[in-house]
């Protein structure tokens, strides 16, 4: 790195806010580094400030319960979500999506809700966690919010997010757990590689949700099916809602297209 | 600058670093271990990899100061008392490295591989060295040196190069 920057480990949320409050726009929050430090690397980010957030423990948060759900920590990592049990058990299109995130070592390092932060289109935790309904709990010195990942992600590479604020952690709602599930990626190569394309689906209790990435500025999620709807009749509302693009990966054309065999491959696969 | 402390292959190291500094770069340049090896410096091709508190990590995203007090792992730990561990045993006898480069980080890589599956099948090598590029394409003999090394080398009837 030749960009310079302070670092900050605070020991608390309460200590975090402080810096975030003071330093605003120059200060970035680090967690595994597998986006910001790829950034500030290549100059695209410039923090004058770095607050790693690891020492906090209540950002470790791994739980599920009848109640609130399944709670994702700001600093789980990948692989901790990928061996963390409810997740293997209840949450098949989260299980689908991660282990196609980047590789092993970087799944040590990436978290789920960095992949949400970062808000790229082609995440591969966005369309999944769209599908499932999650919300973000947002914490800064003024208090907390909680807001859909729907809401949150508002652009390429942009959140509702405010400079002061820190995300806590991401809720998974009970709703949608148990539901059967699969998620398709077209890349360039076999080995990893960001999406080209990718569709998300799950079905459950009579309803087929289908969440769609790299397809349009945000993560898509398209509106709820009966089960049984005819893959075409799905085929024609992803036509309808994406707006694909040109660009070094792929052509908007493959795009669309993909986006259409996909869907078309999950219902036969997961059942729709 | 902050003082950070590494225990590396079993030995305690203390330095100041600047606080930019990549875990990596420090490895390299302020202690001297250059086994590990920087090839894209963003994540993509493993060439890095080394493990920290029992994770393989890539070194080259990760601060040195993130590091401190944590227990390193890194390529100059495998051959104890000028004797090679059975891996790099295997890697020389199946010509397993070409130029080199990738290999400190595939090592790394494999041993962390072997330690959560003792006996991997060829389909888990393949997919445990995913994130480890060999741009000599080396990989069949990889493979073959990590089958042999679990004494499975039987298992898909590969030619040794021995
Ligand atoms: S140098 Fe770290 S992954 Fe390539
Ligand atoms: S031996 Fe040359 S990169 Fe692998």
């Amino acid at each position: 790195m030749t960009h310079e920057f302070s670092y900050h480990a605070p020991g608390s949320i309460a200590e975090a806010l402080a810096l975030l409050a003071e330093h605003g726009d120059e200060a970035a929050v680090l967690s595994g580094g597998t986006d910001l430090l790829v950034n500030i690397r290549s100059g695209l980010s410039r923090p004058r400030h770095v607050v790693d957030i690891k020492r906090i423990p209540e950002l470790k948060t791994l739980s599920y319960d009848r109640q609130s759900g399944l709670r994702i920590g700001a600093c789980v990592t990948m692989n901790e979500l990928l061996s963390y049990a409810p997740v293997t058990e209840w949450f098949a299109v989260l299980q689908a999506a991660g282990v196609e995130l980047a590789t092993y070592q970087l799944r040590n390092r990436a978290t789920p809700v960095g992949n949400i932060v970062t808000a790229s289109p082609c995440g591969d935790m966005s369309s999944p966690l769209l599908c499932l309904d999650a919300e973000v709990l947002v914490v800064s010195q003024n208090g907390s919010r909680q807001v859909p990942v729907r809401e949150f992600i508002t652009g390429v590479q942009t959140t509702a997010l405010a400079p002061d604020e820190l995300v806590q952690e991401l809720i998974v709602p009970r709703t949608y757990a148990g539901a059967k599930a699969g998620y398709k990626k077209l890349k360039r190569i076999k080995g990893h590689d960001l999406g080209v394309v990718s569709v998300a689906l799950i079905t459950s209790n009579g309803t087929v949700r289908v969440g769609i990435g790299s397809a349009a500025p945000t993560p898509l999620l398209l509106p709820d099916f009966a089960c049984g709807t005819p893959a075409e009749e799905i085929q024609a509302a992803a036509a309808n809602a994406i707006s694909p693009i040109d660009d070094v990966r792929c052509t908007k054309e493959y795009r669309a297209f993909m986006v259409g065999v996909f869907i078309g491959r999950l219902v036969e696969e997961v059942g729709a | 600058m902050k003082r950070i402390r590494l225990t590396i292959n079993d030995q305690l190291y203390e330095r100041d670093v600047n606080e930019h500094r990549t875990l990596l770069h420090v490895l390299r340049e302020e202690i001297g271990l250059t086994g590990t090896k920087e090839g894209c410096g963003a994540g993509e091709c493993g060439a890095c990899t080394i493990i920290v508190d029992g994770l393989p990590l890539n070194s080259c995203l990760v601060l040195a100061v993130e590091a401190d007090g944590t227990t390193i792992e890194t390529v100059e730990g495998e051959a104890r008392s000028g004797k090679l561990s059975p891996v790099q045993e295997a890697f020389d006898k199946h010509h397993a490295v070409q130029c080199g480069f990738c290999t400190p980080g595939m090592l790394m890589t494999i041993k962390d591989l072997l330690r959560r599956h003792p006996h991997p099948t060829r389909e888990q090598i393949i997919e445990g060295i995913e994130g480890n590029f060999c741009r000599c394409t080396g990989y069949e003999q990889i493979i073959e040196a990590v089958l042999d090394a679990t004494g499975q080398l039987e298992q898909k009837g590969a030619i040794t190069h021995a």
